[in-house]
Order: structure tokens, then sequence, then C-alpha cells
């Protein structure tokens, strides 16, 4: 197996260690904040970054052009984006909710038939570079608003029904969880907007299959964003969206991907 | 030439809690905090002894001490009696105080319990830790502490953190006050929060003035008595509405509490659907501390609306103490294994009153 390959098992790895006792923990009700957590998500993140850069050279270019790249270079995003959102927003447990989801697209990326191929060579236009970096920044930071939004749920439910618990005492406020949700949205929506801007300086037809999609999933969350705005949602309703939302921007990415 | 053996001090506590002794006698020997300085130094200068802290709150008074005397009875026998002439008891009273008289390995044992809050009145709870560590800095500044108590209050505070951080101990609430602040938490900033009372009972209060304590935003008070309205805004800094009008700010507040003597429903779904339209679907928390109960129970079906009546509250209460005493156990054995890395030996008796 190539040493990329290796240290991304071995970032999965981390990721379920530093994680899988956390989670125990939780069921039982006894959850605390620890210093490992957080380290165990930074030497995931390392070693996710040293295999994204290795794969990077293997490949001559960004590794952005097969599904596998493409998953695991949102994984690396998610959890660069957790560092920066979760302690500015305060939304302790972020990582307990971040590292499944990341584990879960290491664990696809592997498991597509043809994961990580070589890429044909070609010369790499930098703003198409670019364009896939900025968009799967933003994919990363609507994963993120997806997570937030799950545990919105979750902490509405246990208010709702009384369920006043471990759980209850870690999760963040609702309202301030709502407002992580609406910023994520905004952020990804920013940096997607500047993706799809990028990529009328391509040479590409409109009518590429992958600039449609970019633009669907933009007008997607230009939609949610607007019904935040207006607040025509109920918070606990954005929440839903925020989460189910994601689902077209995944699904658009294999769309894509098989395009190319 | 060898060197003479030094004898190192021993450790001895004096004391008296909310469980030996009731409030009449424990307000006659509680010290002053203006006076708690030089009553740490009396009890330094008193024949054999070398170190004092002394520990006064509302609910204990406790002196800790390191001395040179033959045993740790006639330590605690000088302090009874610095007890008995400084607070001037007579014979009967200074013979009707009922203290616990501790010795080494005791005396570590019970400040670090003490200092985990489990020998608290509300177990777990964190202001004793403080508490704690303002008398050991008060004894600190004036030189009444050398190594022996020093170590030993360094060690405390030590197990003070472990055990907070090792156990839920401090989790959950368990007052009803104390749970309408928790839920307040998790629905609101609480520095966003307006809190409205419905009612101006004594428990509305006290909710109230949780919230209040924990950093809510403001108060606004609604009675059908007026007056009373306003006495309980003024005195928590609050504003009063006429009981015709509350209705009408419904919308502008995060948090209700309500606690009318009505025999029926005050707060229906119609009032909350129409506050909540208005407030864009911002989450609302109400609790109904009334019994019969002021608010429809329909109104937990409202989209962002979490209401709480007296019943959930005492649960959550009653939940939350439970969970405190199961992590009891857990936090003894704590105390235990420190008691041993400090080097306190095997366990002794653990609390001997007299």
């Amino acid at each position: 197996m190539d040493l990329d390959r290796i240290l991304l098992v071995l970032s999965t790895l981390v990721f379920i260690g530093g994680v899988a006792p956390a989670v125990a923990a939780l069921r039982s009700g006894h959850w605390r904040k620890r210093s490992w957590q957080w380290l165990a998500m930074l030497i995931g993140f390392s070693l996710q970054t040293a295999s994204i850069y290795l794969r990077g050279n293997e490949v001559g270019q960004c590794p952005m052009k097969s599904l596998s790249d493409v998953l695991v270079f949102i994984a690396w995003s998610i959890v660069l984006l957790y560092f920066l959102v979760g302690p500015s927003f305060h939304v302790s447990l972020l990582g307990i909710f971040t590292a499944p989801l990341v584990v879960a697209l290491h664990i696809i990326a592997f498991a597509l038939p043809g994961a990580f191929p070589a890429y044909p060579p070609r010369i790499v236009d930098p703003w198409v570079e670019l364009h896939i970096a900025i968009s799967l920044i933003a994919y990363a930071a609507f994963a993120l608003a997806c997570i937030t939004g799950i545990m919105y749920l979750l902490q509405e439910r246990l208010l709702k029904r009384h369920q006043i618990g471990g759980l209850f005492y870690q999760l963040p406020p609702i309202q301030g969880l709502a407002r992580v949700i609406q910023r994520l949205v905004w952020l990804g929506l920013l940096l997607l907007s500047v993706g799809v801007g990028v990529s009328l300086k391509l040479n590409i037809p409109v009518s590429n299959p992958k600039l449609i999609f970019a633009w669907m999933v933009w007008a997607l969350y230009l939609l949610i964003g607007l019904i935040m705005w207006r607040q025509s949602l109920s918070p606990r309703q954005t929440a839903w969206l925020a989460s189910v939302g994601f689902v077209i921007p995944f699904i658009s990415l294999w769309l894509v991907t098989t395009h190319a | 030439m060898p060197e003479p053996e030094v004898t190192p001090p021993q450790l001895v506590c004096l004391g008296l809690n909310y469980r030996t002794t009731p409030v009449e006698v424990r307000e006659k020997v509680a010290f002053p905090e203006a006076k708690v300085a030089d009553a740490v130094q009396q009890v330094r200068a008193l024949p054999g002894f070398e170190e004092s802290v002394v520990l006064s709150t509302c609910n204990r008074v406790e002196i800790y001490a390191a001395h040179k005397l033959d045993d740790g009875r006639a330590a605690h026998a000088a302090l009874i009696d610095y007890l008995t002439r400084h607070f001037d008891l007579a014979p009967a009273q200074a013979e009707a105080l009922v203290t616990y008289k501790l010795v080494t390995i005791e005396t570590a044992r019970h400040l670090f319990r003490v200092v985990s809050g489990l020998d608290s009145m509300v177990l777990g709870e964190t202001e004793i830790f403080g508490q704690v560590k303002a008398a050991y800095k008060v004894a600190l500044d004036t030189g009444a502490t050398g190594r022996t108590l020093n170590k030993l209050f360094q060690q405390a505070f030590t197990v003070g953190k472990k055990v907070r951080n090792d156990t839920t101990i401090q989790r959950g609430s368990t007052s009803v006050g104390s749970v309408a602040v928790d839920l307040a938490e998790k629905v609101h900033d609480l520095r966003e929060c307006r809190v409205m009372l419905v009612g101006a009972g004594e428990m509305s209060r006290t909710c109230a003035q949780s919230l209040l304590s924990r950093g809510a935003k403001s108060i606004i008070v609604s009675n059908r008595n007026y007056d009373r309205a306003v006495e309980l805004a003024t005195e928590m800094k609050g504003t009063a509405l006429k009981f015709d009008e509350w209705e009408h700010a419904l919308h502008e507040v995060e948090v209700i509490i309500s606690s009318t003597s009505a025999p029926h429903f005050v707060i229906k779904p119609e009032l909350i659907e129409q506050a909540m339209r208005k407030r864009r679907w911002d989450p609302l928390l109400i609790i109904d501390i009334a019994v019969p109960r002021d608010v429809d129970p329909a109104v937990n079906n409202i989209e962002g609306v979490y209401l709480y009546d007296i019943d959930n509250l005492q649960a959550i209460a009653d939940e939350g103490r439970k969970e405190r005493e199961r992590q009891l156990a857990l936090c003894e054995q704590i105390i235990e294994e420190q008691l041993e890395r400090f080097g306190f030996g095997s366990s002794g008796p653990r609390l001997a009153t007299a």
C-alpha cells in the first residue's frame, strides 16, 4: 500500500480511537470534555494533511479529480473548519459529531471501486484547481452545518421531551446552534459563490454537467440561506433543512466525479 | 555530632457544621469575615500551636491547625477553650457544643471531602471550593500557615479539582430554581434572556432570582395585585406590568414563569401561537409552577415552545440529586487514592463527634 494510503488509514484509526471512548462515555451519560479528544482530532488532521500532500505529489496536481480523493479532501476540510469554527462558536462536542462523518467519508473513499486511481497526465490550470478547492471547502462548511443541525435536532428533542440527562448538559443552547447553522450556511454559500464565480473564468462550456451541478447546489443553498434570512421557517425546520440538504451536494459530488 | 530529631507538627481539625449543630448555635460561634484574620493569628498563638486556618461559612465553622502538643486531645481541648473564651460562651453553651474532633488522616480526609463538596448541604456544590480557598488565603496572607498546612491545603485543592474533573458530582440541578436556570441556559444565552413573571409567588421569585444571579438580562413582573408586582420588580431591578397588559408583552421575553392562583388555564395555545409568530419562532421557555396549572399542556406542542410544570422540574431536581449520590462512591474512592498518594497511609475512623 502506498504511504499516502497508509497515513489515511492511520488517521482514520486515530479519529475512531479519539471518538469511540467519548461516544461510550456519552452513552453512559458521563461524558466530559477532555483535551485528548481535541488532540486526537489534531493528530488525525495532521495525518490527513500528510496523506493529501503525498497523494498530490503522486498525481502531480491537487488530488481532487476522483471521487475517493474528493471525499478525502472534504473530510480534511471538515476537520479544518471544525478547528476554525468549534472554538470560536464555543460548540463543545462538535468533534464527537464531526469525527464519525470524517471516518465514514474515509471508509467510503477506500471502499469505492477503483479507489484512488492514477490521474492522466495533463497541464494543470490553476483556476481549475482554485475552483475545485474552494468549492470543496464550501461543501465542508455545508457538512458542518449538517452536523450542527443534527446537534440542534437532538437538543431540541431532549428539551421538548423533558429528557434532561448527560447529553443535554453537554450540548450548547439551541439558539446558539441555530446561529452556528446560519453562519456555516452563509460561509459555505460565500465560498461556493467564489468557486462558481471562478468557474466563469474557465474555458468550459456552460452546459458542462459539473458546472450545472455546482450551480444547482449553489441555488439550493442560496434558497436555504434566504429562508434563514427571512426567518420563513422555524429554527427546527431550518436545522432539518441544513441536515437533509447536505444530501444534495453529497450526491452531486458522485455525479460530478463520474463525469470526470 | 548527630542533628537533634525534629518532630513534625500534627494536624488537627475542630469543627461544627449543619449536621452536628443547629443554626442557633452555629451563629454564636461563627467568625465574621473581617475577624477571620485575627482569629487565625490567635489560634496560631495558642501554646503548642504553629499554624492555623479558620473556615467560617453559613454551614460550618472549622479550625484547621498544626500543633506540637503531646496528642490531638490536648489540641482539641485548647481549641474548644479558645472558642469558649472568644465567643464568651456560658459553661452550659460550651458543654452543648457538638463538634467533630479530627486528627492527621481524618483531618486531611475531611478537608478533601469539604473542598470536593461532599460534605455540603447540597451535595457536590462548588461554592465551598472558593470559600476554602478564601479562608486559606487569609491565613496565608497573615502568615498563619507554614509548611504543614500549606501542603495540606494545596493537596486539598488538587483533590477538589480532580473529583470535579473525574466525576459528574457537580452536574445536574438539585433544586427547582437551578433546574429553571439550566433549562433557560440550554434554550438561550442567559445574558440575552428577558424573563417575565406572571404572578408574584414565592417560588417564581426564587426562580427569577436564580436566573438573575446567573446573568439574565431583565425581569418583567405582572401580578393581579399591581402593588405587589411593583414591590417585586423594584426588589429585582425589573419593571412591573399591569395584569391586563402581560399578554401583549409575551413576544418580547425568552422565559415565562407563571405562578398565578387562577383556578383555570391562564396561558392558552392561541395566545402563545400568536406570540411565537411575532417572535419568528425564536425559542420560548415556559415554566409553570402554579397548582392548579396556569399553562395549557397543549402549549408544549407549539413549534419552539418548551413547557415545564412543577412536577417536571421536581422530577429533574430529584434525578439530579440521585445522580450526585450515585457519584458519591466514586468521589470517595478518588479521595482515598489521593490520601494514599499524599502519604496519609491507611484509612482510619472517619468522623468522631463529641
